[in-house]
C-alpha cells in the first residue's frame, strides 16, 4: 500500500500547537505510525537528516542559543535534561579545615566553595577520572572497587587568608573603610591556589590551563585583623543529578517558536494598539494597497491606511496580550510551532556552551550504546 | 555533615600518582559512578511473552525513557509503547513494549537503541557544520 | 528515667572519667583567648571569668587544633 502524501495545508495545521486566552490546544504530537491512516510516520532517518535544521543566533562561551528544527520534543528535552544533570564537571567536594576563625562557620564556608565553579583547561578536565568515594559505615561491607585519591581522580586547591592590619601609613585619621583599614578584609575566590601533583603539572598548564574559579571576584568571607582561614579542598568530578555545583550550565531552556496569525486585517488605530500589545519588532505596519482594498471585503475603501503585519515572532514572549482585548476578537490566532526549539545555554564557565550541547548529545548517544549491549545479555 | 577526623596524626598524606596505564575515559552516566559501569541495569519483568513484555532500566529516567519511547513508537511494527516510573525514590524506569504478530519486543527495542544513535549522528553532524559556518560568519564581520 | 536513677553531681570528680586535658592538682585547665585584648590564658574550674592583662569579661574558647573535615554540599 503506497503511503498518501500529507496535504501542505494539514502538516501545517498538526505544526501549530495553540495558545488561546485560558486554554491550549492541539498539544500531543501525533506523527506515529497508525495514528492517521494511511499515512507513512516511520521512522526514516534519511527523512529526519533532511528535515533537521539548526539555526545559530548567539555563540558566545558563556551563553548560546540557536534552533533544532524538526525534533520531536521528547529528544530535545532528553538533550536539555542531559546538559543539566548528566554532563561531568569539576567541583569542591571535600573541604579540610585547618583553622577558620573567620565568622563564617566552617559548614557554611564549606558549602559556600563547592558552589564556586571551577574551570581549567579542556583536555586536562576530559583527562581527569571519576573518583569513586569510599562506603560509608552504614554501607555494605567489602566495597573493594573504592578509589584512592590520586593525582589522575582529585584536585587540591588550597586557601590560606589571614587579616591583619595594614599600618598606619597613608591611612586619614578617622578612616571606616575595612578595605583601606586592613589588608585581606574580604577573601575571593581568586585565593585559592591550586597545587598540582603527578601528571596534573602538565595536564593543566600554566598559566590558561591551570584549575582556578571562573569568576576571580566570588565573595567568600569577609575578616577582621586577626582572624585566619586555613583550609584543603580536594575537588573531584561528579554530575548535576548528584549535586547542583557539578551541573555544568546556569540554565539550559529552550522555548517553542510563537506563531502569530492576523485572520482578519487589523487597520489604522487598532493595528497602532495590535502592535502594543507585543515586544517591539514584533509586529509593524504596511499601507493598504489599492488593489487590496478592492479585492478584500474588510478593507473596502481603506486604501492607504496602516494595517498591522507580522514581522519576527521570534521575539514574541507570547504574552497573550492581545487576547484581552475586545477589538482583536476573531482577528488573530496564537499559537507556537511544535517541532521549532529554541535553545538557550549558558554555561557556569566550565566549558563553553556549544560544546556543552554537543556532550549532551554523544552522551545520549553513548548512553543507548551502553545500554543496548547490555540489553543483549537480557535476550539470553 | 562534618565528620571529625579521628587524631591530629591524620593530617594529609602525599596523593599517589595512578598507573600510567589506567585510561579507560568515557564520559559517564551518573548513577553508574555508584553503579558500577558493568552492571547489568536492564531486566525484563515477569510475565513478558515475544510480543508484549516490559522492562526495567535502572539508574535511568526521563531522559531516557521518554526519548526511547518516541523512537519506539515510530516503529509502525508496535502496538504500544510507555514508560513510567514506579516510584519517584526508586532510580528505576520501566518501559512497556506491545508489537503486532511477526516481530519480537527484542527487535524493536534494539531498534529504537539503533534509531536513537543514527539520530544522535545526524544532530552532531548539522549542529557542528552549522556552528562552524556561524563562527566564521562572524570572524568576517 | 526514674527519680532513684539521679546521682546528684560530687564536688570530687569520680576517679574513672577523670580528666583528659592538662592535668595538676588543682583539676584541668581550658585554653581562653580574651575577646578585648586576645590575650592567651588558661582557666581551671572556679577561676574568675576575667581576662588578667585587661580584666575584660569576654573570654572566648579557642578553636580546636585538629583538621576538620567537611563535605562542600
Amino acid at each position: 500500500m503506497v503511503p498518501e502524501p500529507i496535504p501542505p495545508e494539514t502538516a501545517r495545521r498538526r505544526k501549530i500547537v495553540g495558545v488561546n486566552a485560558e486554554t491550549v490546544t492541539n498539544v500531543t504530537s501525533t506523527d506515529f505510525p497508525g495514528h492517521h491512516p494511511g499515512e507513512d510516520h516511520e521512522w526514516s532517518l534519511e527523512k529526519f537528516s533532511q528535515n533537521l535544521e539548526v539555526q545559530f543566533h548567539k555563540n558566545d562561551p558563556l551563553d548560546a542559543s540557536f534552533s533544532l528544527v524538526g525534533i520531536d520534543a521528547s529528544i530535545a528535552n532528553a538533550f536539555r535534561r542531559i546538559m543539566i544533570a548528566e554532563i561531568p564537571t569539576l567541583a569542591i567536594e571535600t573541604v579540610f579545615v585547618h583553622n577558620n576563625t573567620s565568622i563564617v562557620q566552617d559548614e557554611v564556608l564549606a558549602a559556600r566553595l563547592g558552589l564556586v565553579p571551577l574551570t581549567a583547561s579542556l583536555s586536562g578536565l576530559n583527562w581527569l577520572q571519576f573518583y569513586k568515594k569510599p562506603a560509608t559505615q552504614d554501607d555494605d561491607e567489602g566495597a573493594d572497587d573504592t578509589d584512592t585519591a590520586a593525582d589522575n581522580n582529585t584536585i587540591v586547591l588550597k586557601l590560606h587568608v589571614e587579616c591583619a592590619w595594614r599600618g598606619a601609613e597613608g591611612i586619614k585619621s578617622g578612616e571606616t573603610d575595612p578595605e583601606k583599614l586592613y589588608v585581606n578584609s574580604s577573601v575571593y575566590a581568586k585565593q585559592i591556589t591550586f597545587e598540582p601533583t603527578g601528571r596534573q603539572n602538565s595536564e593543566f598548564p600554566e598559566p590558561d590551563g591551570l584549575v582556578r574559579p571562573v569568576n576571580p571576584e566570588i565573595l567568600l568571607a569577609k575578616m577582621r585583623p586577626g582572624q585566619i582561614i586555613e583550609l584543603d579542598m580536594h575537588c573531584i568530578k561528579g554530575i548535576g543529578a548528584d549535586h547542583a555545583k557539578f551541573s555544568p550550565v546556569a540554565t539550559a531552556t529552550y522555548r517553542l517558536l510563537p506563531t502569530i496569525d492576523i485572520v482578519k486585517p487589523i487597520v489604522g488605530n487598532d493595528a497602532r494598539k495590535f502592535a502594543r500589545c507585543f515586544p517591539k519588532g514584533v509586529i509593524g505596519s504596511e499601507d493598504v494597497t489599492e488593489e487590496e482594498s478592492e479585492t478584500s471585503k474588510e478593507l473596502e475603501g481603506m486604501a492607504g491606511e496602516k494595517k498591522a503585519v507580522v514581522r519576527n515572532t521570534f521575539k514574541d514572549t507570547v504574552s497573550r496580550e492581545c487576547l484581552r482585548h475586545e477589538e482583536f476578537r476573531g482577528k488573530v490566532k496564537l499559537g507556537r510551532v511544535r517541532d521549532h526549539f529554541i535553545f538557550s545555554v549558558e554555561s557556569t564557565g566550565q566549558f563553553d556552551s556549544d560544546y556543552l550541547f554537543l556532550e549532551s548529545v554523544k552522551t545520549l548517544k553513548a548512553k543507548c550504546s551502553r545500554l543496548k549491549r547490555q540489553f543483549a545479555n537480557v535476550m539470553r | 555533615m562534618p565528620s571529625a577526623l579521628a587524631s591530629e596524626a591524620s593530617e594529609d598524606q602525599p596523593m599517589l600518582n595512578a598507573p600510567a596505564e589506567s585510561r579507560e575515559s568515557v564520559a559517564t552516566n551518573p548513577y553508574e559512578t555508584s553503579i558500577g559501569l558493568s552492571d547489568q541495569r536492564i531486566r525484563m519483568l515477569p510475565g513478558a511473552s515475544d510480543t508484549a513484555a516490559s522492562f526495567e532500566f535502572e539508574a535511568e529516567d526521563h531522559t531516557l525513557g521518554n526519548a526511547l519511547r518516541y523512537m519506539v513508537m515510530k516503529n509502525p511494527e508496535v502496538e504500544l509503547c510507555g514508560y513510567s516510573i514506579p516510584h519517584p525514590s526508586e532510580a528505576k524506569m520501566n518501559l512497556r513494549i506491545q508489537t503486532y504478530d511477526g516481530t519480537t519486543v527484542y527487535d524493536v527495542l534494539e531498534k529504537g537503541f539503533d534509531d536513537l544513535m543514527g539520530l544522535c549522528d545526524v544532530v552532531i553532524d548539522k549542529f557542528t557544520v552549522t556552528r562552524d559556518n556561524f563562527n566564521d560568519a562572524k570572524e568576517k564581520t | 528515667m526514674s527519680r532513684e536513677a539521679y546521682a546528684p553531681p560530687t564536688l570530687q570528680p569520680s576517679s574513672s572519667n577523670a580528666n583528659t586535658n592538662t592535668t595538676d592538682i588543682a583539676g584541668p585547665s581550658t585554653p581562653y583567648e580574651c575577646g578585648e585584648c586576645s590575650a592567651k590564658l588558661q582557666l581551671k574550674k572556679g577561676d574568675a571569668i576575667r581576662c588578667k592583662e585587661c580584666g575584660h569579661r569576654v573570654l572566648l574558647k579557642t578553636r580546636t587544633k585538629r583538621m576538620v573535615q567537611f563535605e562542600a554540599r
